[in-house]
């Protein structure tokens, strides 16, 4: 046995982690890498961590309430997609324009929640409803939304998105790209509403025991459903994003995604247990995943590489992950 | 404590799966403040008895009398909210969470700012501290994932949260499964405790021991119907063991044994 203060304490380390993994890796890239430390390199490993990591945040909701979303990555594509069509002047665009040319922003953005709510919503029915395995159901949207954005682009991209929209994608706010800070604000937001509100306690508390919660009064499938649906539109979010980062969208945009979505997710200290996580730990792994990437930019790795030591990490995340499980049942 | 109503009157429940009846005509009364052993052999209609009770199934026909008055609970959440809740081994807790938000569970003390809910933790915690208190049971910290505690002080959690909620009948399916001795002595402690509050206690058990340590009556159910209904003081274990097999039906004023 040992006291509740060391408990405590190695809690605290198991639950940060990521955190401490991160200041470590920064420390010795900065001090082994050359040109590494500078600025400029920390903030494009912000800025790189956008996207991912605005997608992470639904998808680690959905893994915490102990489900799985495989679907975020393409869904992102697709309101990429939809934004570029609707509101780019070149390529497939069509260019529509708005009076005042503002109001492009909110209707945009809207229609890419929109969006993502739908793919979402039907991943959530059909898990809740049909009690599907949630896997299944992500997997096959993963690919027939990637299918949908092919269908609707016809392979084709859309260039030169409306100004209003590209207006964001070049702003700064303290050195640091207003879609960069977006992406905080989501963290900071989701992590209030996981932490402090009853949706976030709950839907932890079915990720440990549904039995449980429903038993207790909680409304567990209604809650799931929300889940996903806050994941498709999130990973809409994403997409968006996206489209004003590029300023436009091809049809392959985003692809790869998903998987450092995950990789995060799981280097963030989410269990794929459910139950378990904290969105802070999920930022951090994204930042951690985008300083790797980005110290194998600076060192000049061929992409081969790159490949193998992702999903190399990918493998150390999830075995991290059970390995930090026994501890904890070891502490217990 | 009132005479004229039971706490919980069952009047000839059946339930049919199908072909199948699972219950035949259930009756008998649990008084407040009440043990009762619900004993029976797998397959007997225990757990669809329960069930029915606490809002899980519904009876094919016969009446309920919760608190003097007929009552039909479509689902587990409309029993608890009158009062009647079943406690199964590890399928009360969520284990992933603290102690206060598992006391808190689904009726969380929040505070609204702009419409949005906020989790009280500070108000949770002192409700829980102070409910823990009053019930005798120590737990080292309120903030530790429940997943550490002890079997014990598990049960010792559902109990006291099914307490202070306003709970007036409670149902415990095979609570000590899964405890040690010392851990069941004080669960069958406490479980004397809540009934001396007024609660109706009904335990299903497989050990015989158990159920004359705590329950003031045994209720055998048989193929879907009454086997027996005694005090404790006025039978065996090896009489109510006859009961369960089927080798002997004795029931309160020759009721049972009149329906068998």
């Amino acid at each position: 046995m040992i006291s509740p203060r060391q408990r405590a304490l190695v809690e605290f380390v198991l639950d940060n982690l990521v955190w401490f993994i991160l200041a470590i890796v920064l420390v010795i890239f900065s001090a082994t890498i050359p040109n590494f430390f500078q600025t400029g390199i920390f903030v494009n490993i912000i800025e790189q961590s956008t996207f991912v990591g605005v997608m992470a945040i639904g998808l680690a909701i959905v893994v915490i309430a102990g489900h799985m979303d495989l679907s975020v990555e393409s869904v992102a594509g697709l309101t990429a997609m939809i934004t570029g069509i609707l509101f780019c002047a070149r390529g497939i665009g069509m260019g529509i324009t708005l009076t005042p040319e503002w109001l492009v922003l909110p209707v945009s953005l809207i229609i890419a929640l929109l969006a993502g709510s739908v793919i979402g919503g039907i991943n959530g029915w059909l898990v809740v409803r049909l009690r599907m395995n949630a896997f299944i159901v992500t997997l096959a949207s993963y690919i027939y939304v990637r299918g949908m954005v092919d269908a609707i682009s016809g392979g084709r991209s859309a260039q030169d998105l409306a100004p209003a929209l590209r207006f964001i994608g070049i702003q700064t706010l303290a050195g640091i790209p207003l879609i960069a800070w977006i992406a905080v604000l989501c963290f900071a937001i989701f992590t209030f509403i996981m932490a402090r509100t009853p949706f976030g306690r709950h839907v932890t508390m079915i990720g440990g025991n549904p039995v449980a919660a429903f038993r207790a009064g909680i409304k567990v499938d209604r809650l799931v459903l929300i889940a996903f649906i806050l994941a498709g539109a999130i990973a809409g979010l994403a997409g968006w994003l996206l489209a004003i980062r590029t300023s436009g969208a091809t049809a392959n945009l985003g692809i790869g995604m998903l998987f450092r979505a995950f990789a995060a997710v799981v280097i963030g200290g989410v269990s794929l247990k459910g139950g378990i996580g904290q969105l802070p730990g999920v930022y951090a792994g994204v930042l951690l995943l985008s300083s790797i990437q980005t110290a194998m930019n600076v060192m000049a790795l061929p992409v081969h590489y790159t490949q193998m030591i992702l999903g190399g990490m990918v493998l150390a995340a999830v075995l991290l992950d059970t390995v930090k499980l026994q501890i904890r049942q070891k502490l217990a | 404590m009132t005479e004229q109503a039971p706490l919980l009157r069952l009047e000839n429940i059946t339930r049919n799966f199908g072909a199948i009846e699972a219950l035949r005509g259930v009756s008998f009364d649990i008084a407040r403040g009440e043990v009762v052993a619900l004993l029976g052999d797998n397959g007997a209609g225990k757990s669809t008895l329960v069930k029915i009770i606490s809002g899980g199934l519904e009876a094919t026909s016969g009446r309920m009398l919760f608190d003097g008055e007929e009552k039909k609970f479509n689902s587990p959440a409309e029993a608890k909210a009158a009062g009647i809740e079943t406690v199964y081994q590890d399928l009360s807790l969520c284990t992933n969470v603290d102690v206060v938000a598992n006391f808190f569970m689904g009726r969380e003390i929040v505070k609204r700012y702009f419409g949005v809910p906020v989790l009280q933790e500070g108000a949770m915690y002192a409700a829980v501290e102070k409910a823990l208190a009053n019930a005798g049971t120590r737990i080292p910290s309120l903030r530790t994932n429940v997943e550490h505690l002890s079997g014990g002080q598990r049960q010792a959690i559902e109990l006291n949260r099914f307490v202070h909620w306003g709970g007036k009948l409670v149902l415990l399916d095979e609570p000590f499964a899964a405890l040690g001795v010392e851990q069941t002595r004080r669960g069958l402690d406490m479980i004397k405790r809540v009934a001396r509050q007024g609660i109706g206690v009904v335990i299903i058990t497989h050990i015989m021991a158990q159920a004359f340590q705590v329950a003031d009556r045994m209720v055998v159910i048989r193929q879907g119907k009454v086997a027996g209904d005694v005090a404790r003081d006025q039978t065996t274990p090896d009489e109510v063991i006859r009961m369960i097999t089927g080798e002997a039906t004795i029931g309160r004023a020759g009721e049972a044994r009149a329906q068998a």
